[in-house]
């Protein structure tokens, strides 16, 4: 059986500079997979890559089966992959329940739609309470559940999250990550980009660690601690020995 | 951004005199092209020769739009406008009392009786526009982009509403006749070979070198020292004296002001010039004028009716089309090769041979 | 006297009217592809010229003609001119559209030379109605309705329908807005789309004040909206509205009670406030609304 998200060869160059060189790896349905690596390590365009922000040098992406490389990044989301960058990126003109509406734009099923708007909001108090005011006025652990909901109003197959724990308190990461494993419990498959290796490591089923553009380890978070290499891989000293 | 520094300086390190003879190279090409065409043209007829000579005052205009607009990359509408000061300050000072008097009755005495050395008016003319520039650019030399579009498109308006508004001294939305017609293809020639060789030697300094590596990069600029706005409004002086020369010529050229042939129109036409040459180069400034000048005028004698030779055809175009070819030839360059015909390379003998 | 200041009050609010529904127009287009659109003086001048060329028939085909002149031009200069371009830097895109207008002007030269052209499309709104005293010419108070009523329409589509989400949001965050699933194409096109449609009602009643077009007869209007939207803050609707209802109230306002040998020159004020905006507020008079409330 093929995996969900199959990645192969992922190579991504602006300009001069190589992001990523040679890439690969699947995820499979119903999992958490992780990729953790150190600031610049290539995990964002990683992601930019599967949801078609930025133009891919070589290599190949099937999801599902269906080649996805050279889709315009509207058409991810139909095919069922939702990105939540980096950087939670509310709209923040706009209130909480817009925000949220929008996150169904592709769907046209009225009822539907509404039937999930009124369980995320009674799911985050909060967000009811604010739901017409602008989503700018936010905190960020809020505009982070925000984000996370309006990219699940889509119904997902794959949810992409670029570091949720950034610039947060960590009582919310907590929040995040529990919203994370509850998203997981209702069928949708998470891939998630984290610096933060602790917090992916205890979430994840598999985690991938990236640096410099290459997967330098991969196992489950039980083998990757007990990895005597794990340091070395993440912080990179590896290639630095290796030149 | 700091490459320029490091390439410039490493070359003239290692081949001191061959490196200095070589960077010349695009001058005296640029020179010796000017020069060419000046001598080739006085052989023609009094009509050609007075399309080269208004060539040649696009020349310098477009020069003058180059020196900042090329070289800071922020865009400037204002240049015409400065053409403008140049025009009608030189023609004040230049005309004679008696028609002034009839023209202009409110003129301040000392004005009215002013006739100078039309060498002195035009250096006047200049020095206005420069002066006036260096008021206007100290405030909006900080912005960029599209606030540095719209800036300075207000200040071509401003220009034009106050020209063509203040009757007493410019004769308002009337003509202003009587301009004494100095230009020849040769003085015209002459001033355009000095805007080149102006322009060049600036570009060649540490002043512009700093303003290029803002252009490539402000911040990283900023970061490396480069006072960014003092550079630009070193450039946007520099430029305008330029155009203030421009216009000078183009007055005595016409031997009558409007403020209609300093707006829109010719401010579109200049910066198609320089758009289609390439902004980015001193060539790029030269080569977008003469080209565009050789396509209007082909397609203006196509509209009077071309007789292909040896053939009984007569080919003529309707009226009016140059303008929507050119417009459309402007369009072309952008969507297709936004850095024009030369790239934004100055040219080279390399170049040439290749 | 109170009489004499209805008059000139529906006067400076027609011409603000006007001005505020050019700057939406422009203002609409820049909000979701930072396109400062110069050529919107052709999305005015050309369906003038359309109601130039049907003026003897019914006004209603003329009106509908010209329209459609509007709408397809829009769509054509999108797809032809500014979708190659897209992302790239604005100032380009100005010189772009720069030359996209020269163009389609001088297009208009070449088909109907540059003399001045007649037109009359309202011509059963000639004539005054007395209100409180004062005589109000019937066009000036259509006009005023007319804006009124757009804004009304244009708040309405903007706030409550799906379409006018997207278009807000895409103006906020355009690469946010196509990650949720936002087509950049349908979003870009709905907003040359309005743009057009408010152009075509400015033509039509600008022309019916002045009773004539010409080539230029839509630059000067979209030059002074032009700063208006910069005034308002660019990628603000509501402050280019605000922006532009205000530019023509003062410069009626300013024609009206400045010294006569003042009047000439009011523009220039105008256009002097606009670099002091640009020096002083780069974000315009109402900035970061869009931050904190929006419409």
């Amino acid at each position: 059986m093929s995996a969900l998200l199959e990645v192969r060869g992922l190579k991504v160059r602006y300009g001069q500079i190589t992001a990523l060189s040679e890439v690969g790896l699947d995820v499979g349905e119903d999992e958490i997979v992780a990729i953790i690596g150190p600031n610049g390590a290539g995990k964002t365009s990683f992601l930019s890559a599967i949801a078609g922000v930025v133009p891919v040098t070589s290599g190949t992406i099937t999801f599902r089966g269906d080649d996805i490389l050279s889709l315009p990044m509207e058409e991810a989301v139909r095919k069922g992959i939702a990105l939540v960058p980096e950087g939670r990126h509310v709209l923040p003109g706009l209130t909480v329940l817009e925000n949220l509406k929008l996150g169904a734009t592709i769907r046209n099923d009225a009822a539907g739609i509404r039937n999930d708007l009124e369980r995320f909001l009674d799911a985050f108090p909060i967000l009811h309470e604010r739901r017409d005011e602008p989503a700018g006025r936010l905190s960020g652990g809020e505009q982070q559940m925000l984000v996370i909901a309006r990219a699940l109003m889509s119904r997902p197959t794959l949810l992409m999250l670029d570091e949720p724990s950034l610039g947060l308190a960590p009582r919310i990461v907590e929040q995040v990550y529990d919203m994370i494993k509850a998203t997981r419990e209702s069928g949708v498959t998470v891939l998630v980009v984290e610096q933060n290796a602790r917090r992916a490591l205890a979430v994840a089923d598999r985690t991938h660690v990236l640096n410099s553009g290459v997967i330098r380890l991969s196992g489950t978070a039980e083998t990757l601690s007990n990895d005597p290499d794990f340091e070395v891989a993440y912080f990179g000293l590896r290639t630095v020995r290796n030149e | 951004m700091t490459r320029p520094y490091t390439h410039s300086a490493q070359t003239a390190r290692a081949r001191p005199m061959l490196a200095r003879l070589e960077r010349l190279v695009p001058l005296l090409l640029l020179v010796a092209a000017v020069a060419g065409i000046m001598l080739l043209s006085s052989q023609f007829g009094i009509v050609q020769q007075r399309r080269v000579t208004l060539a040649f005052i696009s020349l310098m205009s477009v020069v003058g739009l180059y020196v900042f607009m090329g070289n800071s990359g922020v865009l400037n509408f204002s240049s015409v406008g400065f053409m403008a000061i140049g025009a009608y300050v030189s023609a004040l000072l230049t005309m004679r009392p008696q028609v002034k008097a009839t023209f202009l009755q409110d003129l301040p005495g000392w004005l009215a009786e002013a006739q100078l050395d039309p060498v002195l008016g035009a250096l006047a003319g200049g020095v206005a526009a420069a002066l006036i520039a260096l008021a206007v650019g100290l405030p909006i030399m900080r912005l960029s982009g599209i606030g540095a579009g719209i800036a300075t498109l207000s200040i071509l308006i401003i220009f034009y509403i106050v020209l063509g508004n203040w009757s007493g001294v410019t004769g308002g939305q009337r003509s202003l006749m009587g301009l004494p017609t100095y230009v020849t293809i040769w003085n015209a020639g002459l001033a355009a070979i000095g805007a080149i060789v102006l322009a060049f030697v600036y570009q060649e300094s540490r002043s512009c070198l700093a303003l290029r590596a803002s252009r490539e990069d402000e911040v990283a600029a900023r970061a490396v020292g480069v006072r960014v706005v003092r550079e630009r409004l070193t450039a946007f002086v520099l430029g305008a004296f330029i155009c203030g020369i421009a216009g000078v010529f183009y007055g005595h050229f016409l031997g009558t002001l409007r403020v209609e042939n300093f707006y829109l129109d010719p401010t579109f036409l200049y910066i198609t010039m320089l758009v289609v040459g390439g902004m980015r180069s001193l060539t790029g400034a030269v080569l977008g004028v003469i080209v565009i000048s050789t396509l209007t005028e082909l397609l203006r004698l196509l509209e009077v009716g071309a007789r292909l030779p040896g053939l009984e055809i007569t080919l003529r175009a309707p009226a009016g089309l140059g303008d929507v070819v050119l417009a459309g030839l402007m369009l072309g360059i952008i969507l297709f090769r936004s850095q024009g015909i030369t790239g934004g390379r100055e040219i080279t003998l390399r170049g040439l041979r290749g | 006297m109170s009489s004499s200041v209805i008059a000139v009050l529906i006067d400076a609010f027609s011409v603000g009217g006007l001005y505020a529904l050019t700057a939406l127009g422009i203002g609409l287009i820049f909000s979701v592809m930072r396109l400062a659109n110069f050529a919107h003086a052709e999305f005015v001048t050309m369906p003038a010229y359309a109601l130039f060329v049907l003026s003897g028939h019914p006004v209603i085909m003329a009106i509908a003609f010209s329209v459609l002149v509007a709408v397809v031009l829009a769509l054509m200069t999108e797809r032809v001119a500014f979708r190659p371009l897209r992302g790239i830097d604005p100032a380009t895109m100005l010189i772009a559209s720069f030359a996209v207008s020269m163009f389609l002007q001088r297009l208009l030269v070449f088909a109907f030379d540059s003399r001045i052209k007649p037109v009359d499309p309202l011509a059963f709104l000639d004539g005054s109605l007395t209100l409180l005293g004062a005589d109000l010419n019937l066009l000036k108070l259509a006009t005023v309705m007319t804006c009124l009523v757009l804004l009304v329409a244009l708040t309405v589509f903007l706030k409550f329908t799906r379409f006018g989400l997207e278009m807000r949001a895409a103006a906020e965050d355009f690469t946010m807005s196509r990650l949720l699933g936002v087509r950049a194409n349908r979003v870009i096109a709905m907003a040359f789309v309005l743009s057009a449609l408010l152009a075509a009602v400015v033509a039509l009643l600008f022309s019916a004040q002045t009773g004539f077009v010409h080539p230029r007869f839509g630059l000067q209007i979209v030059i002074i909206a032009f700063v208006a939207t910069v005034i308002g803050g660019l990628g603000n609707l509501v402050g280019a509205a605000v922006g532009g209802f205000l530019v023509g109230v003062v410069s009626t306002l300013l024609q009206t009670f400045l010294p006569p040998d003042l009047r000439p020159f009011r523009e220039a004020f105008v256009f002097f406030i606009v670099i002091l905006v640009l020096l002083f507020r780069p974000q315009g008079l109402f900035p970061a609304r869009g931050l904190k409330e929006r419409i």
